[in-house]
């Protein structure tokens, strides 16, 4: 995907991928050993062969050889919550989760798709949000004048925080702006629940890449770890793309941080960790503000939250419960959980995790030693 | 009332018609393929007794299923009626370690069975490549094996006393929970590598073994596959009996070095030699394998510690799947994957597996239980070439015909389910398999247990459900 021009990419891109049939030498070089069978967090709660990676597989090589897409086959292919554990432990080689969302493109493409997933998409395209807010989306922000009209660098604030979680957004921004950061004045939704639902995401690519390029931004920088994936797979490779985790390491020593007597363990999100192979920056930043005890899956081993892949929207039942096992491996006797992805943080809260689960950024907003400098 | 809604008052929701479904519990990592009609998931006894008893009323086939990683289409339904998957009853029942036993549901997936021992210092010795993914009860229905076995034994060293459901429904005890007993017939046994064909295993009292307090690993590199077999035979020949002595062809080491680029491992034919016992017994055997090898091989080295070794064996356990990372093209086929001969057969093997992948044209990775004389030849192809499968399939029947000759076994330990069932009687010779014939008509006259499996089917044996 990467090293054509920009026109290419912003005019065609999106529609073409929905009209790519899935590439029989991806299917096949699954052997069926089961491997992913053993380590798929929706099979962990289902149990059916049809909803585990190994079955989805198989499900998506019958859908090219003329297998009817009924409901079984939607929610075979959309209980995936696209974490990737599957690809990590895969001897073979094998993507399953490119091979499942290529699924979903193609049946979406032919109109194919749930009531969940065609309501969703409506909300989306005509909200711009994942919630069909129609509020300001930059309400948390007190002063718009702090919007700057061209910067090198962006923060893309992202759904969630905006509407669910405008402390978090409004604490980011704090630390970020003292480094230049601005945002974008009208953004909508990355397109990532759109994309990974099958859809089509480009009115909102577009509208964000046309401000994202006004402002002449070089990095955009995002706190959701779904946005950071989106931008850095789906947008057109113009802009450096780093996650939040990544910029607060980089300028740790500028933040002036002090040492919190507490312990807290640290959630590696799918996307950032497995995925992106951002490990190791969340917990530098962690490190240098109080002790991190990992969890008992941790980094390349990391057990999804339930909530990515469109499976917190589609199935919010088996999302919450593959959640509540995740919160099995939280070590005993510490005192936050820690991530770097709101969708993750507000699976781990809404299941009730009796140890409280908290940004990256919070932590860090805890920590910055002088009063000036922290959210008021 | 048809089927489903029959099932449906025994499992409530735990069943599925779909085409999804029954797609998906279609075949396992074999080529072997059968649709059934429908899937159950009982998580009882009780559950499984009353399925049994409905298919056997209605001449329903039922076949049995853990985690579906069989490489002979042991669990496919190839003539269509009720998958039963047993892999929902996980739990494990009780850890008698006392008497040196635990007791087990059949879904209890091997590596989570020792994960719960280790801490005791206890371990379940059959250790099969799929440790993380197969269930126990997959594992005695095929009396799987492993790495570990050419020092601890196969799964039938290990089941002291089995629950099964019988064709009709009923529900026997098969053994005690002695150590040892020599009270009649050893049902037991007879339940062990039946495949399902002979009754639903339902629980399992399985003895377990005390970790050893020390392992050591030499690894041996030689010129030639057939060199490093020939010095394997000497080792077993000196009267050490090392606790896993694993091959690894030249090939195998490309592709695990692929897999994981910071493995120690040297070019060239490999032979892993693991002794254990105590710190001081495991490092005698362990100089005394290097000073056997030492003449013959290019070059001999020890693991540096128990991460180095464990390192090594779990990229050995997975290499069979991980052709695929030499070439995106070629995708591993399981097909005369399991043979077996008498140990000093094994150079003699390996002569013959290379000349038949040269015949035929066909890239062979050999790798596997070398100790017990078990030799895993991984073949691999391009799946979208059909010339390409026709050779594969030629060459696979050779191998057979080859270990079958070399007075050896077409399964070691993956079974024979219906990949394997037309060397049976090749392998056995009539009289053997008329007994077996008529082991399984006396506890499934109705042939609903599993038909179409082991070569069993002959002109008397009734023709099964629909396909």
């Amino acid at each position: 995907m990467r090293g054509r021009t920009n026109e290419e990419w912003t005019e065609a891109e999106i529609k073409t991928k929905a009209e790519i049939k899935i590439d029989p030498r991806t299917i096949e070089l699954c052997v069926r050993c089961g491997t992913c069978r053993s380590v798929c967090p929706t099979f962990e709660v289902l149990g059916w062969e049809s909803q585990n990676t190994r079955g989805r597989i198989m499900v998506a090589k019958a859908l090219r050889e003329g297998l009817t897409p009924d409901s079984d086959v939607l929610d075979s292919l959309n209980t995936c919550t696209t974490c990737g554990i599957c690809t990590a432990k895969c001897p073979a080689g094998a993507n399953p989760p490119e091979i499942v969302l290529e699924a979903r493109r193609n049946l979406v493409s032919r109109g194919v798709m749930t009531e969940a997933q065609a309501g969703f998409r409506r909300k989306v395209n005509e909200s711009g949000n994942t919630f069909g807010e129609l509020g300001d989306r930059l309400g948390w922000l007190t002063d718009r004048e702090e919007i700057k009209e061209r910067a090198d660098r962006v923060y893309f604030v992202g759904c969630l925080d905006s509407y669910r979680y405008p402390e978090v957004a409004k604490k980011t921004f704090d630390i970020l702006k003292r480094f230049g950061v601005t945002l974008l004045p009208e953004e909508v939704c990355c397109g990532s629940p759109l994309i990974r639902t099958g859809s089509d995401a480009k009115k909102l690519v577009d509208k964000n890449l046309a401000q994202m390029r006004k402002i002449g931004a070089k990095t955009i920088i995002t706190g959701c770890a779904g946005c950071y994936s989106t931008l850095k797979k789906d947008y057109p490779p113009e802009f450096e793309v780093l996650s939040v985790p990544e910029f607060l390491a980089e300028y740790l020593a500028e933040l002036d941080l002090k040492r919190l007597d507490m312990t807290v363990t640290y959630h590696d999100p799918c996307h950032l960790g497995r995925e992106s192979g951002i490990f190791d920056p969340p917990r530098e930043v962690i490190r240098a503000i109080c002790n991190l005890e990992e969890m008992k899956a941790t980094r390349e081993a990391s057990r999804c939250c339930g909530g990515g892949g469109g499976v917190r929207a589609g199935y919010p039942d088996l999302s919450l419960e593959i959640a509540r096992r995740r919160l099995f491996d939280v070590p005993e006797g510490v005192d936050a959980i820690v991530s770097c992805c709101p969708l993750c943080i507000r699976n781990l809260r809404d299941v009730g995790s009796e140890v409280e689960v908290i940004d990256l950024v919070d932590l860090v907003e805890r920590a910055i030693r002088s009063p000036d400098l922290r959210s008021k | 009332m048809d089927l489903i809604d029959k099932l449906r008052e025994i499992v409530g929701e735990r069943v599925s018609a779909s085409p999804a479904e029954r797609l998906c519990y279609s075949t396992d990592a074999s080529q072997v393929k059968g649709i059934p009609d429908c899937v159950v998931r009982p998580i009882s006894t009780e559950e499984v007794s009353k399925v049994v008893r409905l298919s056997a009323d209605l001449g329903a086939p039922v076949t049995a299923r853990g985690a579906g990683t069989g490489l002979a289409g042991g669990s496919v339904p190839v003539r269509g009626g009720i998958v039963l998957d047993m892999s929902g009853m996980n739990r494990i029942l009780e850890m008698d370690l006392e008497n040196l036993q635990v007791v087990v549901e059949p879904g209890v997936v091997q590596a989570r069975l020792n994960e719960r021992l280790k801490p005791h210092g206890f371990f379940f010795p059959p250790d099969p490549g799929s440790s993380n993914i197969c269930t126990i009860g997959g594992l005695i229905a095929n009396n799987g094996s492993g790495m570990r076995c050419v020092k601890y034994g196969t799964t039938k060293n290990y089941v002291l006393d089995l629950e099964v459901v019988l064709a009709d429904g009923r529900v026997i005890r098969t053994g005690s929970r002695t150590l040892k007993s020599a009270a009649g017939y050893d049902l037991t046994r007879l339940f062990i590598g039946s495949e399902g064909t002979l009754g639903i295993i339902t629980k399992a009292v399985l003895r377990v073994a005390p970790l050893p307090k020390a392992r050591r690993l030499v690894i041996a590199s030689f010129e030639d596959a057939e060199t490093a077999g020939r010095a394997v035979a000497k080792t077993f020949a000196s009267g050490i009996v090392p606790s896993a002595c694993e091959i690894l062809d030249r090939t195998t080491v490309q592709v695990l070095k692929r897999c994981d680029p910071n493995l120690v491992l040297p070019d060239g034919d490999i032979i892993l030699f693991e002794v254990d016992g105590t710190a001081e017994s495991t490092n005698e055997l362990a100089e005394e394998i290097a000073a056997l090898c030492s003449p013959t091989a290019a070059q001999v080295a020890m693991a540096s510690g128990a991460a180095e070794m464990e390192e090594i064996w779990e990229a050995r356990r997975l290499v069979g799947a991980a052709v695929s990372r030499l070439d995106p093209t070629k995708s591993r086929i399981y097909v005369g994957e399991d043979v077996g001969v008498p140990i000093k057969m094994i150079p003699a093997l390996i002569r013959e597996v290379s000349e038949i992948s040269e015949r035929f044209c066909i890239p062979a990775m050999k790798y596997g239980h070398i100790g017990d004389g078990n030799l895993h030849v991984a073949l691999f192809i391009d799946v979208l070439d059909e010339d390409e499968w026709t050779r594969l399939l030629a060459a696979a029947d050779a191998i057979h015909r080859a270990a079958i000759r070399l007075g050896g076994t077409v399964s070691s330990e993956h079974g024979i389910g219906t990949a394997r069932a037309e060397y049976m009687k090749l392998q056995w010779g009539e009289g053997p398999l008329s007994v077996m014939r008529a082991i399984k008509r006396a506890l499934d006259p109705k042939g609903v247990l599993n038909p179409g499996k082991l070569g069993l089917d002959d002109e008397s044996s009734p023709p099964g459900g629909e396909g």
